[in-house]
């Protein structure tokens, strides 16, 4: 990074009141700039407002719409546990029953067959599809994972493999009265219960385990971003205080500080990640968000001490400074007043620039199960989620991913944006 | 200096390319052209999981093991096409209440060319109990007299009910009545091993394909170690005219089920598993997908040691009454062919004349939700709490088994308001885990051993080690005991009937499953053998189609 070693004094106007000076350059706002900040903001106000307007719990499982697409509210016939019953002589195979929770299948006796097979494909596949039974009744029950779409059944010999019967059929929306109970749809001991309920809607779909995508990337993402943001805040201001110390004090401090701070950087993250939460005694099953975010400030912060330490060391060796100190300026003083407000667009910039960095982090350690644990997510936690459904259904993983990879572009775009606009305040300065 | 510079890279460019010629020239029989089917030199190529630990037939105790023994040694008998038992080492048998006697086959010969001898079983058995061995599957000798004596070094190996008559003869004193002592002698703990070539090779034996001997159907003649595998033709085998393959090469090693579906496609290997992902691109290329009965059962194990909620039968019976497998089955898991469970005894089981589940059906529990929280409550009055503190769920770390956990988990909390954490490990870890009984519930699975309802049935008795949740109760116990020492079919079903029902009754587990293998095979191989005892899948009777 090109940040310069030197800061100066705020610029102050010369008293002379008849010269004219240039004004400092103003911000400079441009549209990536913008674009970013807007995204940066509407991440944050996405995890946050979000949940307060889409009221849904993000482990609720809705079990009979699992990997479904994007819905709207649908009214759902309830089933209850039997089956209807087969009526009449049948001549062919017959749809009995035909919703979401069963297709009730049945069909008649054939000379000389003894063991049928059934198949089941999607309309347009080609192709018998999957078996799905092999057996000596006339009749099954489909329950496998059906959703609202045209289904063909195929009934086969199966021993000789010659093809008996065919139909196709479009399972209408249906819940079991047992999951209707559980969701508090209809009451748990009522006898009686309505026809249909509503369900409410899936404007991203359901993951593998009928969970809202939407509500769980709001909750995923306040954990993300809530790591994303208080661990760079940690490390950064332990770093900044210890970094600045050493490069004020210097000597014996500041030889031990940045002896500590090369010894740090040497060590694992990884191993370490996984130290501390034994260390920590976090039990199996529960949350690792605070030692992640411990393991985050005792092992990132010596890159901004190192920072600060410099930036210090540079200034404190500026005449201003001397002056001040000779006008007997306390050294809090000095501080507050020259070298806090040098270093602090460098805080800035590191500090958006750490963000993205510790969103990943935290992405990437949920993925391979060291982060949060159920039932609580984050976006890296539910990219591994999706990444088992990729093939059937690629947008249990390419949301999340999407999210983190906007937000970590945002932030960072930021970060250089803020690091252009530190650079040309130290440049006005000196016109 | 810039234009020489640029010369020289195009040399070494043209050079790699000409390397990178001739190696794909000279070598054109590399197993990137193998295929998955050769009829001219009866040859089939396959892929393995994983490679053998070990393939020392006293020591092995995994599945792929398993696989290779079965098709390189043969017991005194064997399974057949139908899986059904047929004579292997051993001609003829006769077996009663007290005992078994075999009589050899007089032309059964080592892959050195000699014969296979009584003595090579007397000594292979005990060599297997012995202490020092070390093998986890000594257990599955104990139906022989002394044989828990030998393995615990409370007696001398040569005091096995085990005795060579004559060099084909042999005879097997039982412990108690075992009617499944036949489909004992299958399994691969039970091969003959020959005394002179494992004291020869000591600990080495079975390490590489030069350091073992053979009587099966096949010899390994390649062990390449973690990448491939040859099983040839043994031509010292005594039936080796019925033997129509006579090369198995297994130069893939990846668990991977991608992968291996890759290579199926490509048409290099003629077998492949497929898991739930990969189900609906090989319905798109038009396979035909066949599925197996697995013979195992998934379970959910509460531990009954002192001071565990899960010890309370109420709070068991409110989890029982939540709980519907079919719904795990069809919605979470969603793979055809695997079955709901609702006993200890999965479908395979046989019975005395049919399956057992046939002739005994198991009494089928309807969920409720209503019913499942008075049990709640009750659990709650008699263990005198107020509120329920979280509960260790004990699972796996496949992606299945996550997924499983987190639908144990929702339920629960939604219906009961229990809290449950889970505990990913991998198998080593939560194997230790549940024999220390680090749990509340844990996610067990149990394959059968051997071709009897006992390898189900025992598994919860108080004394039996793999009862991890240390269940006991002495109704199960009598009734373990009573099948175990009566020589009556019927009436040893009738008992098991009972427990069946016991299990359902008071909930010392939870069946959930009972697993299926799905998986798609070459066109042109038949007669291959899945089965759930023997080694799966098995080739000795399998032949290519022109």
């Amino acid at each position: 990074m090109g940040i310069p070693v030197f800061r100066f004094a705020p610029w102050q106007p010369p008293i002379l009141p008849d010269v004219e000076c240039a004004a400092p350059p103003s911000w400079r706002w441009s549209p990536s700039l913008l674009a970013a900040a807007g995204t940066a903001m509407a991440m944050l106000l996405f995890v946050l407002v979000g949940p307060l307007v889409w009221q849904q719990d993000p482990s609720q499982q809705w079990l009979s719409q699992v990997s479904s697409g994007p819905t709207s509210g649908i009214y759902a016939r309830v089933v209850g546990p039997i089956p209807a019953k087969g009526t009449g002589n049948l001549s062919r195979l017959t749809v009995i029953e035909s919703n979401t929770e069963r297709v009730h299948l049945a069909w008649p006796e054939v000379v000389s067959v003894e063991r049928f097979r059934l198949y089941r494909a999607k309309q347009h596949q080609s192709g018998k599809g999957l078996p799905l039974w092999q057996g000596r009744d006339r009749s099954y029950t489909d329950e496998l994972q059906l959703r609202r779409q045209i289904y063909r059944y195929t009934l086969v010999d199966a021993d000789t493999g010659i093809m008996l019967f065919s139909t196709e059929t479009r399972p209408e929306p249906a819940i079991s009265v047992f999951e209707a109970q559980l969701q508090g749809l209809i009451p748990a001991s009522a006898a009686v219960y309505p026809e249909y309920v509503r369900l409410p809607a899936h404007p991203l779909g359901t993951d593998a385990l009928g969970r809202d995508i939407l509500a769980r990337l709001m909750a995923g993402g306040r954990s993300s971003l809530f790591v994303g943001i208080v661990a760079p805040l940690l490390f950064i201001s332990f770093g900044a205080i210890f970094g600045g110390l050493a490069g004020y004090l210097g000597g014996k401090f500041d030889h031990f500080a940045m002896r500590s701070a090369d010894f740090v950087v040497a060590l694992p993250f990884l191993l370490f990640m996984i130290l501390l939460r034994i260390a920590f005694g976090i039990g199996p099953g529960e949350d690792g968000i605070l030692p992640l975010i411990l393991a985050m400030l005792l092992l990132s912060w010596p890159s901004s001490a190192r920072l600060i330490r410099g930036q210090v060391l540079a200034l404190r060796s500026q005449p201003f400074i001397d002056s001040a100190r000779l006008s007997g300026v306390t050294t809090w003083g000095i501080f507050r007043r020259h070298i806090f407000p040098n270093v602090l667009p460098v805080l800035m910039v590191a500090f958006s620039f750490a963000i993205p960095q510790a969103i990943f982090t935290e992405a990437f350690l949920s993925f391979i199960g060291m982060g949060v644990s159920p039932p609580s997510t984050s976006w890296g936690a539910m990219c591994n989620d999706g990444i088992k459904t990729l093939l059937s259904h690629p947008g249990q993983l390419l949301w999340p991913a999407a999210m983190i990879s906007i937000s970590v572009l945002a932030f960072n775009i930021l970060g250089d944006a803020l690091r252009d606009t530190a650079d040309k305040r130290s440049g006005g300065v000196g016109q | 200096m810039r234009e020489a510079k640029g010369i020289v890279t195009g040399k070494i460019a043209s050079a790699v390319m000409l390397i990178v010629f001739a190696v794909v020239g000279i070598f054109p029989g590399l197993p990137a052209q193998a295929s998955a089917v050769d009829l001219e030199s009866k040859s089939i190529t396959l892929a393995l999981a994983t490679e053998p630990p070990t393939l020392h037939s006293a020591r092995a105790t995994d599945t792929i093991a398993s696989f290779v023994i079965s098709h390189m040694m043969e017991g005194l008998l064997r399974y057949g096409e139908n899986g059904e038992l047929v004579g292997g080492v051993a001609e003829r048998w006769q077996i009663d209440e007290n005992g078994a006697r075999f009589w050899l086959r007089e032309n059964a010969t080592w892959s050195d060319g000699q014969a296979v001898t009584a003595q090579d079983f007397v000594f292979a058995w005990q060599y297997a109990l012995r202490p020092e061995t070390a093998s986890q599957y000594a257990f599955i000798f104990y139906p022989i007299k002394g044989a828990r004596a030998v393995n615990e070094g409370l007696a001398p190996p040569d005091s096995l009910g085990v005795r060579a008559v004559s060099r084909t003869e042999l005879y097997v004193e039982f412990a108690q009545p075992c009617p499944y002592f036949l489909s004992l002698t299958a399994f691969m703990s039970y091969m003959p091993l020959r005394q002179d070539v494992v004291e020869h090779w000591g600990r080495r034996y079975a390490a590489d394909a030069d350091k073992m001997l053979y009587n099966g159907p096949f010899t390994l003649t390649k062990w390449v170690h973690g990448a491939h595998l040859t099983l040839e033709k043994n031509p010292h085998y005594w039936d080796k005219s019925s033997l129509r393959i006579s090369r198995i090469d297994m130069p893939y090693i990846t668990a991977d089920p991608g992968a291996q579906f890759n290579l199926f496609r490509d048409g290099q290997i003629a077998l492949a598993n497929l898991d739930t992902g990969l189900l609906d691109e090989a319905v798109k290329r038009g396979y035909d997908i066949q599925h197996f009965h697995s013979g195992s059962l998934f379970f959910l194990e509460f531990n009954f040691r002192a001071g565990r909620i899960t010890a309370n039968r109420s709070f068991r019976k409110a989890i029982q009454y939540l709980l519907d497998p079919a719904v795990l089955v069809n919605k979470v898991i969603g793979l055809p062919g695997v079955l709901p469970a609702y006993s200890l005894f999965p479908v395979t089981v046989r019975g005395q004349r049919q399956a057992f589940r046939q002739e005994y059906p198991v009494r089928r529990l309807r969920q409720d939700l209503a019913v499942a929280r008075q049990y709640l409550d009750q659990a709650k009055r008699e263990l005198g709490l107020e509120v329920f503190p979280p509960l260790m769920l004990l699972a796996g770390d496949s992606p299945r088994a996550v997924q499983e956990a987190e639908y144990y988990q929702y339920l629960l909390k939604r219906g009961l308001g229990l809290d449950l954490r889970i505990d990913q490990q991998v198998f080593k870890q939560r194997i230790e885990k549940m024999r220390r009984g680090d749990f509340d519930i844990v996610v067990a699975a149990w394959g059968p051993d051997y071709d009897d309802i006992m390898t189900f049935a025992d598994l919860f008795a108080s004394w039996n080690d793999n009862n991890r949740g240390r269940y006991s109760h002495p109704e199960y116990d009598r009734l373990v005991r009573f099948a175990q020492n009566s020589a009556s079919a019927s009436q040893r079903f009738a008992a098991m009937a009972v427990l069946q029902d016991l299990v359902v009754d008071d909930v010392p587990i939870l069946p959930t499953y009972e697993n299926a293998m799905l998986y798609v095979q070459h066109p042109q191989l038949k007669g291959v053998r899945r089965s759930v005892f023997g080694g799966d899948p098995n080739f000795r009777d399998a032949w290519i189609e022109p």
